[in-house]
């Protein structure tokens, strides 16, 4: 496997969404790749930041309530 | 005097029943539903309406949602399109953007020498990041919300959204580097890093 394979896949490893041998392949091209690896890293840490910084909102207690209110007359 | 008989028919499903088992599948995702609906219409009064209506919609076709199955992306299916159907229109400009004329900005070739572990991300709070998210192309929203937001596979986004997982893979990737650009050229705005600006 070279860089511009390994880069094609990028999102779906880090989404755990390849095969297992295209896995193993990815994995074993990052080992022996620094350059490619520390995008690897990069790129995970954007995906693991911006899950962590938009799942903090859930809905407001009053919808909930108007929901509840609405279905069950309550 | 004979006794009465007991009915054939089986008794229908209590109300209670019901209640019970769309509290437990259904509300329970109501979180996700409200943030899906924040980014799609842009604003928490119509999120609120939207959400609201989806629950009700959803109640009444209760009977045909087979338990047990995908509860959360059946209601944002509907969820969805009840957005395109009754608020697309009011709340959001139209918008014309040719999905393929756009050229995502790759970040890290940019900050690879300053910054290749994004330490810069920390730095940047909730309401920034959610802001440029509202900024991205509707296609792209909503193909990163379902899935950076709230965790779900390509095999569910695109069941959610009616499209090809192909067509998931790639809106994905151009949705989070042009999210990537965005909040690259905020962290240089805001002197997180020196960078150069896209």
């Amino acid at each position: 496997m070279n860089c511009r394979e390994c880069l094609d896949h990028l999102y779906e490893f880090l989404d755990r969404e390849v095969t297992p041998e295209l896995e193993r392949d990815i994995r074993s091209h990052l080992e022996d790749c620094p350059p490619c690896d520390e995008q690897f890293d990069f790129e995970a840490v954007y995906l693991k930041f911006l899950r962590a910084r938009c799942r903090t909102q859930g809905a407001p207690a009053e919808l909930k309530h108007r929901v509840l209110r609405e279905l069950f007359g309550e | 005097m004979a006794t009465p008989t007991p009915s054939p028919t089986p008794p229908p499903v209590p109300v209670d029943e019901k209640r019970e088992s769309f509290e437990r599948e259904a509300l329970v995702h109501l979180d996700v539903l409200y943030r899906v609906a924040l980014r799609l219409t842009g604003n928490a009064a119509d999120a609120d309406d939207l959400v609201q209506e989806t629950m009700l919609k959803a109640y009444r076709a209760w009977d045909q949602y087979e338990k047990g199955t995908n509860a959360k992306g059946w209601l944002l299916t509907i969820l969805r399109h009840a957005f395109i159907n009754e608020y697309r229109r009011r709340v959001r400009h139209p918008e014309n953007v040719d999905l393929d004329t756009i050229e995502p900005f790759a970040v890290f070739g940019e900050i690879q020498d300053e910054d290749p572990q994004g330490a810069f991300f920390d730095r940047i709070v909730d309401d920034e990041v959610l802001r440029a998210i509202d900024q991205l192309p509707e296609a792209f929203r909503e193909t990163l919300v379902l899935s950076d937001v709230e965790g779900m596979s390509y095999q569910e986004v695109a069941k959610v959204l009616e499209i090809p997982v192909g067509t998931v893979k790639s809106r994905l990737f151009r949705a989070r580097h042009m999210l990537q650009g965005k909040l690259y050229d905020y962290a240089v705005s805001m002197g997180y890093i020196k960078g150069t600006p896209a």
